[in-house]
């Protein structure tokens, strides 16, 4: 059983308080209105017992856990944060958008019971936005909303054959993979066929909370770890690992249930969960990854996400796709996007984030790349939204180089 | 000549209580103390209220007068004392030891009027997560957190209002008596050096450990033992209530949430001298290893520093030292004991008990005096409290959990001005102390203050310096603040006082330089020592 003592919030007694948090944070680098990762989380956590009380410039934290990756003490500085966050909410009402903002799950289901609910959806987000009605909920009226895509990934999968095979994996698509960007699951699908595996999914899952916990739902984002967790610890009793290609996605599911809900079964389940490049680099390593690849003529910038980076295993995206024939990748070693999930849809927080975004698109503005890759959604939407370049995930390539 | 009607030696607890209590019957009375306030044992110990559940067993008066006391402190010190409240906890190991100890433990506070209330483990684990879980038993009393820093500062402005007063940094290096009578002390400034006399009817003794030495210049003997008691401070507040062992009182086994950080105390050990407040490796090891016993965590948790202060334990011929020793206290009327007239001596007593002996100090006082005016002093509040609406008006310009703890710290007035300086001037809403969460605004307030002397004088009354850092920090900000509003010339030598300073940090440190205190403390060096060379060094070694 893992102690008491262990839980996130103790973490904070493990601060020196160095200021590493405070000076790798992007948000304090674009506005002054943070006080930043140290004041906030650790120094706060010491003097919560004086009153009732609250940090208004929480606010600005998007949670991307630059400062969890600066801190040299493993202080889980953005944990304490969100945890914060939620305490706030149980006794202060919601902005109107962050019931949307941390639902998109909802609004996919809604979207999808429809007869053209997709292209309804769609036509009337752009109408919506040009009559400027997000603007009134408080979401970025300059920013596009999500498109529906015609067809959902669940709904593509019913109807696509898989060779079988004893070696299986979950695929947990993620709301926004289902929903928005389905080519994506679709090519992680064809890569594990290519590589003899049958890909399950799991339509009980649901989503994976992230957008509720930085949107301080934190009961809401509880309830969903538990029916994740009960899932992935059932596919654990199988033998078969749990995939994400959204890394906001695998970070929740790995490592956050754990650290904010401090939970035995939560540590547990997370040790079945994979990133999908994370898993191939692993079947690489023992030799099982085909590699037998078609030339790709690309030249790729890779973005890595901020949620990639605090999972630590590097960028096995990388190492893979420079094995196959024709292609370069170069990291964009920018930092981060700024859009972190929902924050920079914001529009009290949309200035903020393209600031914090600007160095990435000036990198990729002036790269020569052909394409740029980055495993996360919204900071897909994020780099096409700054730059007009239209990026996609590693695994698309990877399934281009398998001929798919 | 300066002249009081009462002179009172000893700015602790003890001495504070007398010059309230004396002021408030309109005695003409003055306090003087050597260092700042509380320098001795008032400020080096637990910061518990005693609830008397500690002495339920082995002393039931002192029981009895503990949570007298503590019940008046409550309600009259709202602005020092912290009513966290208590918990008893028996271990198996203590139940082991000693199977009847609870019985009577139990039956003792009920003798002494402690309530005392049982609650299920699951209740103690609920309130206090990281209990050990070999607890067995677990009670609920009324102990609380007082801060002896606040509470001798908040006696000596009630005094003030009645007329009483201070004088810091101003040591009694003479008694001057005429035909076996005393009429004054012989002082010396502790900045200048300047010696003058101060001439009083009455001297009361209030020098706690250094009460013998006190009676000494008089040509006086006093049995004062001081017993030196070593604690440990660490970074969070470990439990929300005071967490005791429910067994023979002993060492190391209790902890008090204080604000945003724990104590943990304390040793017993005689030493030849109150000036002793050395710490060793030996005894904070020793508090570790009992205190991991409610804690079994304890050795990840990271110490802030260790300290030490000296009961002044009152030894009359033959009595006995230590632990045994009475924790009682004694009033000494020379006329009576030596034929000097005009002279008591109070020793030994409690925190707890401070206001219960400075009324009786000050009755023998006002009786050789002929005041005949009632104690009040149990009860007006120590200082008026800020009202919920100026706090709540506060709000916005201090930062967050901020407002309450400055307005216990500073008073109405201090309180209402500081709030107009940060009203106005946005930049001194900054955090002077990020740790404490003292803004910049609240520091310059008390910088200017007279008895402001030391950043140290600042840091007693702010917290500045006292969290995570332990002053990496905030030294060189407030010595930047304290040389440009600091009234005494002392102030301008910033760098004297920024290293006078770190330094004193330093000696808390010291005995702690395990595990993250390391870190923090290589991060102090290389911050001072090498970024800003403090000391001066020259390229490529200081010889010539």
């Amino acid at each position: 059983m893992s102690e008491e003592k262990d839980k996130a919030i103790y973490s904070a007694d493990h601060c020196l308080s160095c200021t590493s948090c405070m000076s790798s944070c992007p948000v304090m680098e674009a506005t002054q209105e943070y006080r930043g990762p140290k004041l906030v989380g650790p120094a706060h956590s010491r003097m919560h017992f004086s009153q009732e009380d609250y940090e208004d410039s929480l606010d600005f934290c998007s949670n991307c856990k630059s400062c969890d990756r600066a801190c040299p003490s493993g202080v889980a500085v953005s944990t304490l944060n969100m945890l914060q966050r939620g305490e706030y909410y149980r006794t202060h009402p919601h902005k109107q958008r962050d019931q949307m903002l941390a639902h998109g799950e909802d609004m996919g289901k809604l979207v999808r019971s429809l007869p053209f609910g997709a292209a309804c959806a769609n036509l009337g987000m752009k109408i919506g936005k040009s009559l400027g009605v997000f603007g009134m909920l408080g979401i970025a009226g300059k920013r596009d909303m999500p498109s529906y895509a015609s067809q959902s990934f669940y709904s593509w999968f019913k109807g696509y054959k898989q060779q079988p095979s004893d070696k299986k994996v979950v695929f947990f698509p993620g709301c926004f993979i289902n929903d928005n960007e389905p080519q994506v699951g679709i090519a992680f699908v064809k890569v594990m066929q290519k590589n003899g595996y049958e890909v399950l999914v799991d339509q009980k899952f649901n989503c994976c909370g992230s957008p509720m916990v930085v949107t301080g739902y934190l009961d809401e984002a509880k309830e969903h770890a538990h029916n994740n967790v009960a899932r992935i610890l059932e596919w654990k009793a199988k033998g078969i690992p749990v995939i994400a290609c959204c890394t906001s996605c695998s970070l929740m599911l790995k490592e956050e249930y754990g650290e904010l809900f401090g939970e035995d079964e939560m540590h547990e389940a997370g040790a079945n969960v994979y990133d999908a490049f994370e898993y191939l680099a692993i079947m690489e390593e023992k030799g099982e990854l085909n590699t037998s690849f078609k030339e790709v003529k690309e030249s790729l910038m890779y973005h890595v996400p901020c949620h990639l980076k605090s999972q630590g295993f590097g960028t096995p995206a990388k190492d893979i796709l420079e094995e196959v024939p024709g292609v370069s990748v170069e990291l964009a070693d920018a930092g981060c996007c700024g859009i972190s999930g929902n924050f920079g849809f914001k529009d009290d927080k949309y200035e903020i984030s393209m600031k914090v975004g600007a160095k990435l698109f000036e990198r990729i503005n002036i790269s020569q790349a052909d394409e740029v890759i980055c495993d996360c959604g919204t900071c897909r939407m994020q780099i096409n939204h700054g730059t007009q370049v239209k990026p996609c995930h590693p695994i698309e390539i990877l399934a281009k180089a398998y001929g798919e | 000549m300066e002249k009081a009607t009462v002179v009172v030696v000893g700015g602790g607890a003890t001495g504070v209580g007398i010059l309230r209590d004396l002021a408030m019957r309109g005695v003409d009375v003055m306090l003087v103390e050597k260092q700042d306030l509380v320098n001795g044992a008032s400020s080096r110990y637990h910061g518990l209220l005693h609830s008397g559940g500690r002495y339920a067993v082995k002393d039931q008066e002192a029981a009895k007068e503990c949570i007298i006391e503590n019940t008046i402190l409550r309600k009259i010190g709202k602005s020092c004392v912290e009513a966290s409240g208590g918990m008893f906890i028996c271990l198996d190991i203590d139940r082991e030891q000693d199977p009847t100890y609870e019985e009577q433990w139990v039956q003792g506070c009920k003798d002494s009027g402690i309530e005392a209330r049982q609650i299920s483990l699951d209740e103690a684990f609920r309130l206090e997560p990281l209990l050990s879980r070999h607890v067995v038993s677990a009670y609920l009393v009324p102990d609380a957190a007082i801060d002896g820093f606040r509470m001798s500062w908040q006696n000596v402005d009630s005094a003030k209002r009645y007329g009483g007063r201070l004088k810091t940094y101003t040591e009694v290096i003479g008694v001057i008596t005429e035909n076996g009578t005393v009429k004054g002390v012989k002082v010396r400034d502790y900045f200048s050096g300047e010696e003058y006399e101060i001439a009083c009817d009455i001297l009361v003794n209030a020098a706690g450990g250094w009460a013998g030495e006190l009676a000494q210049l008089a040509g006086l003997e006093v049995g004062v033992q001081p017993d030196k008691g070593t604690l440990l401070a660490f970074n969070q507040r470990l439990t929300s209530h005071v967490v005791n062992r429910l067994h023979k009182s002993s060492d190391g086994d209790i902890f008090v949430p204080h604000g945003s950080i724990t104590i943990l105390g304390t040793t017993s050990m005689s030493v030849p001298s109150a000036e002793d407040t050395s710490t060793a490796r030996e005894e904070v090891e020793k508090l570790m290893s009992i205190g991991e016993k409610t804690f079994e965590h304890l050795r990840d948790c990271r110490m802030l520093r260790a300290f030490a202060g000296s009961r002044p334990l009152y030894i009359p011929p033959g009595g006995s030292l230590g632990r045994g020793a009475s924790r009682g206290f004694a009033i000494v009327d020379h006329e009576k004991q030596d034929g000097l007239k005009g002279m008591f001596t109070i020793v030994g007593g409690k925190f707890t008990t401070y206001r219960l002996m400075a009324e009786k100090m000050a009755d023998a006082v006002a009786a050789k005096l002929g005041n005949t005016e009632p104690c009040r002093t149990a009860e007006e509040p120590l200082v008026p409290e800020v009202s919920e609406a100026d706090k709540k008006a506060a709000r916005k310009y201090f930062p967050a959990y901020g407002t309450d703890l400055a307005a216990t710290r500073l008073g109405p007035e201090r309180f209402a001005r500081v709030t107009e300086t940060l009203k106005n001037n946005p930049e001194k809403r900054e955090l002077l102390c990020e740790c404490e969460n003292v803004t910049v605004g609240e520091v310059e307030e008390m910088a200017k203050e007279l008895s402001s002397f030391r950043i140290n004088d600042i840091r007693r009354r702010t917290r500045l310096g006292m969290g995570t850092c332990q002053a990496n920090f905030c030294a060189l900000r407030s010595a930047s603040v304290f040389a440009r509003v600091g009234r005494d010339e002392g102030a301008k030598d910033s760098l004297g006082q920024m290293k006078e300073f770190l330094q004193g940090r330093w000696k808390g440190i010291r005995p702690v330089l395990l595990g993250r205190t390391i870190r923090e403390t290589e991060m102090t060096r290389a911050l001072y020592e090498l970024s800003f060379n403090v000391n001066g060094h020259r390229i490529g070694g200081d010889k010539e």
